[in-house]
């Protein structure tokens, strides 16, 4: 019998890994060898998992270059250059936090850039809000919904610079739409000077920036609504739950991963959307519209600071990671790790 | 489920779509009108529609030079997106050493937001000598973190026994990219070009800041500088505006599916 089960146990050792027919060690070491060469074929052959290895390194590694290049190494340069006094043809002198200290008490336009970019970012969830209104009626089984959906995502794709040209004519104090379709309602008795005035320049960019993102949001919550399985509305409906009741209890529910990737990726993108505010208002009037992107563009390429500007830089992106943190904690971890361009 | 009235909804959407359509109406009508722009009340429909600001637009500025440098550089992008989308794609489907530690890298990329880099990529680009140059304008759009997962996802996909048939056959590695994996990966491929494309062609911050000369100057950085030597008020500008949105537009409309597909695969897979 223990021949018997030994000459059962030799004949993978024939087949797998013996040339010749001279099989190589004990029993139990043919099995162990024929198992992890069925497992991982290439390892057993070495030098073809050499090569293959190379062949793979070399296909990731173009892309890994463009990231290192202009994502890993701008955040350490960012870092090393905002503690640094540096222009460029000068030496850089190591000054410790001398330009955290400017910006945090002696730099006002920072304060206010900071503010505008939370109140961007606090005015998200007005576009998400609406976008999910606009999901749920898009998503009833109505005639032409897909053009519905086409009209209303179609502002997405376009150039944010034309965006802003446009959204600029219609807030124009003298010729703008809206100015007009205000004065003809009897709403305003003189046109609101929209772009130019302290109280309603942001606003007007914050809702050019919603009307642009608003197809996004509602096709990125059109998609969770989808993705909700039928069969959880059948049973609520036999167990006699209401409209509203199915609304509070399963949507919404079931949608917060989505929704709150639409904060995390509306939110980057609204805070990032230099092209509208610089062609809008470029930061105007006075400071009104400035954001920490514009700031940082203007303190690095019309001031040449560029030392200073890297640290608003690394306190924005701070700013940002707490952003996306917190809400990728709120959502029970789907959101984030996401961004458009 | 028939039971609640349709019109509510339809009257909503149309508000909704209405809101989004008219900005682009209103900007056709203004760039297409030869109406005092100061007329009031305005008129809805464009009196004495003619072309005469679109000729205009091509002669005020460089239109065809900032045209081919818009299309050089998407081309540019287009073309190394695709290709080191796919090849990233690909190996991130393999088991190497270290691929966890590229998908953390990856991953952690994707937080950092391009705004956050100008500084050091404005000078890195001019460490390399390519400030003002096309290949500066897309290096940096070269490969984007969201295709590559497209690419991934679209790659798992094949089956593995499609692949253990070709390799018994003896397909070398390289025919069974090209010959099995490509063509299947066409979706991937399809939405990787339309989003990269859009990318690029909208791109504005950084050329603005990697270009110095008017010759190398794209088009949104030339809407931006004819908005800054023109009046807001003049029709030109907006036949400029729809003379840039075209081409997107256009592209957009045919390729919806992709488009839309690529977002929210990113968005929801990634």
């Amino acid at each position: 019998m223990c021949k018997e089960r030994r000459q059962g146990l030799w004949v993978p050792a024939f087949a797998g890994t013996t040339r010749g027919g001279i099989p190589i060690g004990g029993p139990f070491m043919v099995m162990a060898i024929s198992e992890t060469a069925a497992k991982r074929r290439p390892n057993f052959m070495g030098r073809k998992s050499t090569r293959k290895a190379i062949l793979i390194w070399s296909f990731i590694a173009p892309s890994l270059l463009i990231f290192l290049l202009y994502r890993i190494l701008p955040l350490a340069w960012n870092v090393l250059l905002s503690f640094e006094a540096w222009s460029p043809l000068k030496p850089a002198v190591f000054i410790g936090f001398d330009n955290y200290q400017e910006m945090f008490f002696d730099d006002e336009v920072f304060w206010q850039a900071l503010w505008n970019t939370l109140l961007i970012i606090g005015s998200a969830p007005i576009g998400i809000m609406i976008a999910l209104g606009l999901a749920l009626l898009v998503n009833a089984d109505i005639k032409g919904r897909d053009i519905y959906r086409t009209m209303i995502f179609l502002s997405y794709p376009l150039m944010t610079v034309a965006v802003a040209i446009i959204w600029r004519w219609m807030f124009d104090e003298r010729v703008g739409l809206i100015n007009y379709v205000a004065r003809g309602l009897h709403l305003v008795d003189k046109p609101i000077p929209f772009l130019n005035s302290f109280a309603w320049a942001l606003p007007s960019v914050i809702a050019a920036n919603i009307w642009q993102m608003l197809g996004f949001y509602m096709i990125i919550i059109l998609t969770g609504l989808q993705n909700i399985p039928g069969n959880l509305y059948e049973a609520a409906a036999i167990d006699g739950a209401k409209a509203l009741h199915r609304f509070m209890r399963i949507t919404l529910p079931l949608l917060r991963p989505s929704i709150f990737l639409c904060f995390v990726i509306g939110m980057l993108n609204s805070v990032t959307s230099f092209d509208l505010v610089y062609v809008m208002t470029a930061g105007g009037p006075g400071r009104a519209t400035e954001i920490l992107v514009t700031y940082i563009y203007k303190l690095g390429f019309t001031q040449t600071r560029f030392d200073y500007a890297a640290a608003v830089t690394v306190v924005f992106f701070l700013l940002l990671l707490a952003v996306t943190w917190t809400a990728n904690r709120l959502s029970g971890g789907d959101a984030g790790a996401v961004e458009r361009g | 489920m028939r039971r609640y009235p349709r019109w509510p909804i339809h009257l909503a959407l149309l508000a909704a779509s209405f809101i989004m359509l008219v900005p682009f109406y209103w900007v056709l009508k203004t760039s297409v009108s030869g109406e005092n722009i100061f007329s009031y009340p305005p008129n809805i429909i464009p009196r004495d529609p003619n072309p005469f600001y679109y000729v205009d637009v091509w002669y005020a500025i460089p239109f065809a030079r900032f045209f081919l440098n818009s299309v050089v550089v998407s081309t540019m992008t287009v073309v190394a997106n695709v290709v080191l989308n796919a090849m990233a794609g690909y190996s991130l489907t393999q088991n190497f050493f270290g691929k966890n530690m590229v998908m953390m890298l990856f991953l952690s990329c994707m937080m950092i937001p391009f705004q956050a880099t100008i500084i050091p990529a404005y000078l890195i680009t001019g460490k390399l000598g390519l400030l003002d140059s096309y290949l500066g304008l897309a290096l940096p759009m070269f490969s984007t973190i969201i295709c590559i997962f497209v690419f991934k996802a679209s790659f798992d996909a094949v089956p593995r026994s499609l692949i253990d048939a070709a390799r018994i056959d003896g397909l070398s590695e390289w025919r069974i990219i090209w010959k099995i994996m490509m063509p299947l990966a066409k979706g991937a491929i399809a939405t990787n070009v339309i989003l990269a494309f859009i990318w690029s062609w909208n791109n504005f911050m950084w050329p603005l800041i990697s270009t110095r000369s008017i010759d190398m100057q794209t088009l949104p950085l030339g809407l931006a500088r004819f908005l800054s030597y023109q009046e807001d008020t003049t029709g030109a500008l907006y036949a400029f505006c729809i003379m840039v949105l075209a081409p997107s537009l256009l592209l957009f409309l045919l390729a919806q599916k992709e488009f839309v597909q690529g977002l929210t695969s990113g968005a929801t897979k990634g």
